[in-house]
């Protein structure tokens, strides 16, 4: 019985439009294979600070929540926030360039660059 | 359908609508999918219906205040941004895709949870004025298929055992 409230064939299509869409945006944000050198941090999308990934440092943000961020053995996190969801800490450890850890609530953006990484920034 | 009875129905489906969504805080889909606000989009349920059982209008009518009560219990400002552009986003494709008879509930469902995906990363990379958020589209759109098929079962299930009922 085709009601339109069981699955039926050409719901397979729109699984399949998504799918296409979800390569054709990992294909455009392919991730570079290259280990970072600098971390760039961002406040509300100004860059607030940019140092080199091998620094051992911990940084503390202040603005509607506090965030510690963690440069260490060459790999950068967001440590500890007390942020809503803590989607930033549970991000991890990234060092990869291109790759980047966001905490929406704090307005925060901790992003790995490589030396050929070609920074572009929209708005 | 009288005007009281529209408005007492909207009604009923907005505090529905909020409840799921408070109520999918505490299925912890996060740690089985990494990803940074990762949800199920129960609430979407409920758009579903309305638009199945009532019209875009009324789906509307319930999304824009369900987004705003929603924002006012928690979430916020940017949390309102979110919930509407993605909602809104959802609701126009699926208004759209109802309308294409190759696809049922299962198939609307699952485009209106990848574009609720998708304007979420969208408001994110003009919040954090960084395109680098785009990085997580993929994994997000392809959380939509297995998002919006759940939901889609669900909308399936309620249709069917409302379709001998009259609103």
């Amino acid at each position: 019985m085709r009601d339109g409230l069981r699955f039926q064939k050409g719901d397979i299509l729109a699984i399949g439009l998504v799918l296409v869409l979800a390569v054709f945006a990992f294909c455009l944000f392919l991730p570079e294979n290259e280990k970072g050198t600098r971390v760039e941090i961002y406040r509300d999308g100004v860059l607030a600070e940019s140092l080199p990934l091998w620094e051992e440092r911990e940084i503390t943000l202040e603005g509607d929540y506090t965030s510690v961020i963690t440069l260490r053995d060459g790999r950068v996190a967001v440590t500890s926030s007390d942020c809503p969801g803590e989607d930033c800490v549970a991000s991890g450890w990234i060092d990869r360039a291109g790759r980047s850890i966001v905490c929406l609530p704090n307005g925060v953006e901790v992003r790995v660059v490589g030396d050929s990484d070609v920074d572009f920034v929209v708005g | 359908m009288s005007k009281a009875k529209q408005i007492a129905l909207c009604a009923v489906m907005v505090a529905l609508a909020l409840v799921l969504s408070y109520t999918e805080r505490f299925i912890p889909l996060q740690m089985l999918v990494p990803l940074p606000g990762v949800k199920l989009g129960l609430a979407n349920i409920v758009t579903l219906v309305a638009l199945y059982r009532l019209s875009p209008k009324h789906a509307f009518l319930i999304l824009v205040p369900r987004c705003i009560l929603g924002a006012a219990f928690g979430g916020g400002l940017t949390g309102l941004l979110f919930s509407l552009v993605g909602g809104l986003l959802a609701l126009g494709v699926m208004t759209i895709a109802k309308g294409i008879k190759f696809f049922s509930v299962y198939g609307v469902s699952i485009l209106g949870a990848a574009a609720h995906n998708l304007g979420q990363i969208l408001t994110s990379m003009v919040l954090m004025q960084s395109v680098y958020v785009g990085a997580y589209l993929p994994y997000f759109l392809a959380v939509a298929i297995f998002t919006g098929f759940a939901t889609g079962a669900a909308c399936g299930g309620i249709l069917r055992v409302l379709q001998g009922v009259k609103l």
